[in-house]
């Protein structure tokens, strides 16, 4: 049976948490928050409303550990049922974080501060989305500057035609994760430290054609 | 050139690394509060801008507690200065949550590289955002009919209206919008005047995708 989760973000004042939890169903309550949080007096009395909520400590001075883990929680609540993602509570990274996670994994957001303003995710649309197949495998493949005569071979073994290839070399270009250069004549191709970033969120190995 | 686009509360330290770190900046526009604290940090970036002889811009946000309003006001600015600018940078650390959500938001939907600057240590992180229009991910028609039910909100229109309205046919229009209410973009609502009737309304901040 399908369940509905809601995650919500959560500093020290449980007062920030319940507007979302009277205006947004749900079946399970996950609660992402600092280690102090759960010592909190507010936390203990959010607990005292929603015993069966379940905590996720984060970080939340750290987006990158803040963005990991409610990504996680995300992608294990999708498993059973529809996400809705509540960003009011917390300090503001970890707002910022819910918030990019939503859209990069197409789950509702809200921002419940007193009144609740949804924000325009597309449900469903994934970050992955955005790539195409031979964009993926370029991604994948690419570690380090490579030239492009030895990468656009290696695409095309995954079945890619070579015009194909190099059209999305230069779509990723533009999407700011590769960079073309020049050495001694040659072209070259490396990742961008964007593409570092976007590697680690893309978290699934791209389709063959 | 580059253009950089802040947020700014009321410590300077949260857009400076930025300023420093932009490579061939030309102008800064930043945003802040009405708050004293906040007047004062603006007063301290102008004056490290004046120092490296780059312009400076501090926009007062009057109403800087409105998410959507917030998101509207910076994204404007945004697309003002795309028209002329090559490259835009957003730094979103400083002022309130919302303003800083909002900065976000338009950072997102626009495809701008954004950072964020660590409290303690002042470093930039960048985040993970791609240099494309999140509005890309809907088809052109699909944008087409969110765009028109967006710019006519006031209006109930019907499936069959709306299919007229749009001159395309009703089988075609229950495709996209059952895409578009999947994404959550659309939703029906029953007609206030005729109970039998449903319409068709965008849902909350859509305008912030296509308008």
């Amino acid at each position: 049976m399908s369940e509905r989760t809601l995650i919500a973000t959560m500093g020290f004042d449980e007062r920030h948490v319940l507007p979302a939890l009277r205006l947004l169903p749900y079946d399970r309550l996950v609660l992402i928050a600092g280690r102090d949080t759960f010592r909190s007096p507010g936390f203990r009395r959010l607990r005292s409303l929603e015993p069966d909520l379940q905590s996720v400590r984060v970080d939340p001075f750290h987006f990158s550990d803040c963005l990991e883990s409610i990504r996680e929680s995300v992608r294990l609540a999708l498993r059973n049922g529809p996400v809705r993602i509540s960003a009011t509570g917390g300090t503001k990274i970890m707002t910022m974080a819910a918030v990019l996670v939503a859209f990069q994994e197409g789950v509702d957001a809200w921002y419940c501060d007193p009144n609740p303003v949804r924000l325009p995710v597309l449900r469903g649309v994934r970050l992955a989305a955005a790539f195409s197949g031979a964009e993926g495998s370029v991604i994948r493949l690419l570690r380090r500057a490579m030239p492009i005569e030895l990468l656009v071979p290696a695409v095309i073994e995954y079945g890619f035609a070579r015009r194909t290839v190099l059209a999305s070399i230069h779509s990723l270009a533009g999407k700011g994760l590769v960079e073309i250069a020049t050495r001694d004549g040659r072209a070259l191709l490396r990742p961008s430290p964007r593409l570092a970033l976007i590697r680690a969120h893309l978290g699934e190995e791209p389709e063959k054609a | 050139m580059t253009v950089l686009f802040g947020t700014l509360g009321w410590r300077p330290q949260s857009l400076i690394p930025s300023i420093r770190s932009t490579e061939g900046l030309e102008r800064v526009v930043f945003y802040h509060s009405e708050h004293a604290k906040s007047r004062d940090a603006r007063g301290k970036v102008m004056e490290f801008c004046r120092s490296l002889g780059v312009a400076a811009n501090g926009v007062e946000l009057s109403d800087a507690f409105d998410l959507i309003q917030c998101a509207f006001r910076i994204r404007e600015d945004v697309r003002k200065e795309r028209i002329s600018t090559a490259d835009i940078r957003f730094n979103i650390a400083g002022g309130t949550r919302l303003m800083s959500s909002a900065a976000l938001l338009v950072c997102i939907l626009e495809g701008i590289p954004a950072t964020y600057v660590h409290d303690d240590t002042y470093r930039e992180i960048p985040l993970p955002l791609l240099r494309i229009r999140y509005g890309e991910a809907l088809t052109a028609k699909q944008r087409e009919v969110l765009a028109f039910l967006v710019k006519n909100r006031e209006k109930h229109f019907s499936e069959t209206g709306l299919a007229r309205a749009l001159g395309v046919h009703k089988a075609t229009m229950n495709h996209h919008l059952r895409r578009l209410e999947a994404a959550g973009a659309v939703e029906r609502a029953k007609d206030p005047a005729d109970a039998r009737r449903l319409i068709l309304k965008p849902t909350a901040g859509m305008e912030l995708l296509v308008g």
